[in-house]
């Protein structure tokens, strides 16, 4: 605490006091309630005001993870959280990675092109989720005509598993890619230009270039997009819900626990308030996004150091 | 002494900022948006105080319309009363009605026919949602009111009553069993009105030669496909409530003879009744592709009459019970459930204007008009549904019997496909045999009653 | 890949390396012409679909409409409260992303500087926060009981956290030199005056960032909205949204029109703004 350069004495609390109401509001809004949450899940709550809660020890866990049937079909949903989250991260980190570079140079008319790929962004996952059902509509929907030429039928959407699946992952990548190619613009643009002039006197071709040049300075952007597909992309639930609903064979944990959370388990809206299990399939969600975000983190974290210093 | 200034004024502007914030947002106030609160209080000296009265219902849109009109002639009834009501997703309702119960911020609610409640015979099942609500004082006792005497003793006693209190009136019956046919294609192409799950077949069969597509459903949603095929489960299984029993205990099994029959029809109803591309079409908007003239028949819900006849007033339409076994007389039952009906919060600060609400809703003429709205089966005794629908499923309501849907409630750990889906076969899942379907359903709901053993 | 930091050179131009360059242009307004066509594709579909009248879409949905039918436009307009929800919504972002963006500097500098005891584990507790499950329930019982449900300012409250922003900015502001904070000091400036004077516009392309998506993120909330709010009055475009779906239910030439009128002034906005954020981005850029 050396190094604190503004004062001593009281001024000291300065950043102390600044930092307080944003500190609070992560406590207070997110902390508090993520933490009732896991409380939640040692007990039956229903949720609702007035109603008898009981405290039931491990048991939704226990329910979650090793009852029946049922917890297999969770246990596939974890599988397919993974396959979900490695698809859309790799394929829409490296798309975003190129058309950063695509619409950073100077081209005529690249910020129309940076535009386009950033407007699904803005739209928000209803929006993308009517346009795309327009679009994959198999009733002579745009795409079903063009495959119907070549005498291919398919459902898309309603299809199978994983067909649908598929698609999600098409959507999310289609939605979110804007955000990606954002990011690396941010990050190719703090790169001095100076430092491309020196490469090309020394005679570097445009993959040296990237790899010498381009990458190494990217790191601060490329650990933010990795962490946050992936993070995203494991809790993913919003798209799976306006594309597909509750199907067997498509749900990801995201999509489940939201499912439970708000009683959309089987399409009928007469089911139980289960708030308590529904704590518990979002406290494992956490972990599993914990046990993968946290090393990844660590490690990103190392690399940039070695690189940045 | 700046440097401490500069931290006043930094947590000043933090301040300031989240006032500046709030008091912009703060300011519309949230009194009389309506438009229909036009009654000078000079005007309604004795109609007492002024009161808002909330109300909740969830998206149906014929319902939605005769709400707007009943509310609006509630209101010129009533001056000093304004109605509030807010439409939620039906997917949300469930979640809605939690929350404003809880912050107490809603006074009367559209809620589904009380159904699925615990059996004797269930181990291990969570008391549905209504009951919950119910336990912990949310929901308003309505048995000593008037107006209870206006619907079915019946209709009250079986989708409104919990403990011999009444916390619901039902405004009606929906039968899902049920297929619409096309006359003029019906006509065209020669074909007689099936009454056997045979003539079905043929009917299809035929209509696919003269390139017209079979049956057409809501499948985006997932649930119309299996509400079309109901009438298959109703066909084996005419007592839902003994079949959700027999389930339970053992004696009836999904991959049993005559299941197996059930799963090898609703392979053909899916694979080759089933227009292709059912599953990109919204459950809302079915009626629409049914009424577009480009199918012959479409499965589904009486409620869908009105919404036909909406889209394309000149259309030509039947409803009859799915035919789905091979004898004419085990077709003539409709399934369907209680749609729904109000409730009134347990703590509402509005009682006496909630009361009046559903009085006047309640008055015959009122509810008349609201059932040739949505379409509903009447649970008033002296309303009929005059409208198409209900001329059309007029022969068959002695027949009306409780779905299995409305019973079932599926014990913990069961897997997902523990349910009699015709969305299992391709195209709209992964199955293609009839015996695989039918072990996968029993082995997964078998999973579940052993669990709780 | 070649082509592309190649064509980055500040100085396009020079002779020697135009012949690939000319090719490299080419290949790189192919793939981005593909990418458009991915990108508008689906959005074309969505307008068309727009002029249509049900019983068209039902018996082609491709086709295009044989009339321009504005019908839809004029009904969706007419349904929804448009105008308020706007505004609606306009105060929610514009405050709740101004505050976050403030409380999230205040709270990234000193941990990344080590200004604050105990950085290291409030840096942790940011980071953990990103893997937070979502506690809809729980929320809502901690408004409720502070009295902010069915009100704009819980409302708010409800947007002014984002970890992921504080982490970014952690990150960014590392890459500034520390030296910057003893010249400052040693000129007299005070530590709130130097984070609002110096380091807000030093650290803006990041800012820009953690703005653009906490405020897309607000604009578009569907759920918070209708579980808080449910005051006409304080209805957001979103919630406004479903009322216009209740009415129509799956009609999907008036749910697209409607969408359309909806999205229309974000794209606006997001145009004009387009440049700022962009300019933003560079202009704010830390050289050497």
């Amino acid at each position: 605490m050396t190094n604190y350069h503004f004062g001593r004495g009281r001024a000291r609390l300065a950043p102390y006091l600044l930092l307080l109401p944003g500190f609070l509001f992560y406590v207070i809004i997110m902390l508090g309630p993520s933490v009732a949450t896991s409380v939640y899940s040692f007990t039956d709550a229903s949720g609702i005001k007035g109603a008898a809660v009981h405290w039931v020890g491990l048991q939704n866990y226990r329910e979650f993870l090793f009852m029946g049937q049922a917890s297999l079909d969770n246990y596939a949903a974890l599988v397919r959280t993974l396959i979900f989250c490695f698809c859309v991260t790799t394929i829409q980190f490296t798309l975003g990675l190129v058309l950063a570079l695509l619409v950073n140079q100077r081209l005529r008319g690249v910020n129309i092109f940076r535009t386009i790929f950033f407007m699904p962004v803005i739209l928000g996952a209803v929006i993308q989720g009517l346009i795309w059902s327009l679009f994959l509509y198999p009733l002579g929907g745009p795409l079903a005509s063009l495959l119907g030429m070549f005498g291919i039928h398919s459902e898309f959407l309603g299809g199978q598993p994983a067909e649908a699946m598929a698609w999600v992952i098409v959507v999310q990548i289609w939605a979110n890619l804007g955000t990606t190619m954002m990011i690396f613009i941010a990050g190719l643009q703090t790169i001095p230009g100076e430092l491309y002039e020196v490469v090309r006197i020394d005679g570097a071709n445009g993959w040296q270039t990237f790899k010498n040049v381009t990458w190494p300075l990217l790191t601060s952007s490329v650990n933010t997009n990795l962490l946050l597909n992936i993070i995203g992309s494991l809790q993913a639930w919003q798209l799976f819900l306006v594309l597909l609903g509750y199907r067997n064979g498509t749900q990801v944990l995201g999509y489940l626990i939201f499912a439970q959370g708000f009683g959309q388990t089987s399409g009928s809206v007469t089911s139980a308030f289960r708030q308590g299990y529904a704590a518990s399939a979002s406290i494992v969600l956490f972990f599993l996004v914990l046990i993968i975000g946290l090393p990844t983190q660590y490690l990103l974290r190392r690399r940039e150091e070695r690189i940045l210093g | 002494m700046y440097k401490r200034s500069s931290v006043f004024i930094g947590v000043m502007v933090v301040l300031a900022l989240l006032l500046a914030a709030c008091g912009g947002s703060a300011a519309p106030a949230p009194s009389s948006s309506g438009g229909a609160t036009a009654a000078p209080a000079a005007q309604a000296p004795a109609a007492g105080e002024k009161v808002t009265l909330k109300v909740l219902i969830h998206q149906n849109p014929p319902m939605v319309d005769f709400m707007n009109k009943f509310n609006e002639q509630f209101q010129a009834k009533y001056p000093n009363i304004t109605v509030d009501m807010s439409v939620v997703n039906a997917n949300d309702l469930s979640t809605v009605t939690q929350t404003r119960l809880t912050a107490n911020d809603v006074d009367v609610i559209d809620m589904f026919g009380f159904s699925n409640a615990a059996q004797p015979y269930m181990k291990n099942v969570t008391a549905p949602n209504w009951q919950t609500l119910i336990d912990a004082g949310l929901l308003m006792d309505l048995s000593d009111q008037p107006f209870i005497k206006n619907y079915d003793a019946s209709a009250i006693k079986d989708a409104g009553t919990y403990n011999g209190k009444v916390y619901q009136i039902n405004l009606g019956r929906v039968s899902y069993s049920g297929v619409y046919y096309n006359k003029d294609l019906f006509e065209k192409n020669n074909v007689k009105v099936p009454t056997t799950w045979s003539e079905l077949v043929a009917a299809c069969e035929t209509f696919k030669k003269a390139n017209i597509a079979c049956m057409t459903a809501g499948g985006k949603d997932g649930w119309p496909i299996f509400v079309g095929a109901y009438g298959l489960l109703g066909a084996v299984y005419p007592d839902q409530a003994k079949l959700v029993e027999g389930l339970w205990t053992g004696g009836t099994k999904w991959n049993d003879a005559k299941s197996l029959d059930m799963w090898k029809k609703m392979k053909a109803y899916a694979q080759d009744m089933m227009e292709a591309g059912a599953s990109g079409i919204a459950g809302d908007a079915a009626p629409g592709r049914f009424a577009s003239g480009a199918v012959a028949m479409f499965p589904g819900g009486t409620w869908y009459g009105a919404a036909i006849d909406s889209a394309q007033p000149s259309f030509k339409w039947g409803y009859i019970p799915f035919p789905g076994g091979d004898n004419a007389d085990d077709n003539k039952y409709l399934f369907g459930k209680y749609d729904q009906g109000w409730v009134v919060a347990g703590k509402t600060a509005n009682k006496d204007a909630a009361m009046k609400y559903l009085t006047e809703f309640s008055e015959p003429a009122n509810y008349q008009a609201f059932a040739n709205a949505v379409g509903f089966i009447p649970t008033q005794p002296g309303a009929k549904l005059s409208t198409a629908i209900g001329q059309e499923v007029a022969p068959y309501l002695a027949n009306f019997r409780v779905g299995y849907e409305q019973y079932w409630v599926a014990p913990k750990g069961a897997g997902q496909y523990a349910n009699p889906y015709a969305s299992y076969y391709k195209p709209f899942g992964t199955y293609d045999d009839a015996q695989t379907v039918a072990d996968k359903v029993q082995a997964d709901l078998q999973s579940g009653l052993d669990a709780n053993k | 890949m070649s082509t592309i930091a190649t064509s980055k050179a500040p100085d396009v131009s020079s002779r020697p390396t135009s012949r690939r360059i000319s090719w490299g242009r080419i290949g790189a307004y192919a793939l981005l012409l593909v990418f458009a066509v991915i990108y508008i594709g689906p959005l074309l579909m969505l307008v068309i679909t727009s002029f249509k009248t049900l019983p068209e879409f039902m018996k082609s949905a491709t086709a295009l409409p044989t009339t321009i039918n504005v019908r839809n436009f004029v009904e969706a307009w007419n349904k929804a409260n448009f105008l308020r929800y706007m505004t609606n919504t306009l105060i929610y972002t514009v405050s709740a992303t101004a505050i976050y963006v403030v409380t999230a500097v205040l709270v990234a500098f000193p941990i990344s500087r080590g200004y604050v005891k105990g950085a290291g584990i409030l840096l942790t507790l940011y980071v953990i926060a990103l893997f937070l499950p979502v506690a809809l329930i729980p929320q809502f019982q901690l408004m409720l009981s502070l009295g902010l449900y069915n009100n704009p300012i819980g409302y708010i409250m409800l947007f002014l956290v984002n970890p992921i922003g504080v982490v970014i900015l952690v990150n960014y502001i590392k890459t500034l030199p520390l030296e910057l904070d003893e010249a400052a000091a040693m000129d007299g400036c005070g530590y709130f005056r130097f984070v609002i004077s110096i380091i807000f516009p030093l650290i803006s392309p990041a800012i820009a960032t953690i703005a653009v998506l906490h405020a897309i993120g607000i604009w578009n909330e569907l759920i918070l909205p209708t579980i808080y709010l449910t005051s006409k009055d304080y209805y957001p475009i979103t919630r406004g949204m479903i009322v216009f779906q209740g009415v129509y239910g799956s009609n999907w030439p008036t749910l697209a029109a409607a969408v359309l009128i909806m999205t229309l002034p974000m794209l606006v906005l997001f145009l004009v703004l387009q440049r700022y954020i962009v300019s933003g981005l560079t202009s704010g850029a830390v050289k050497g």
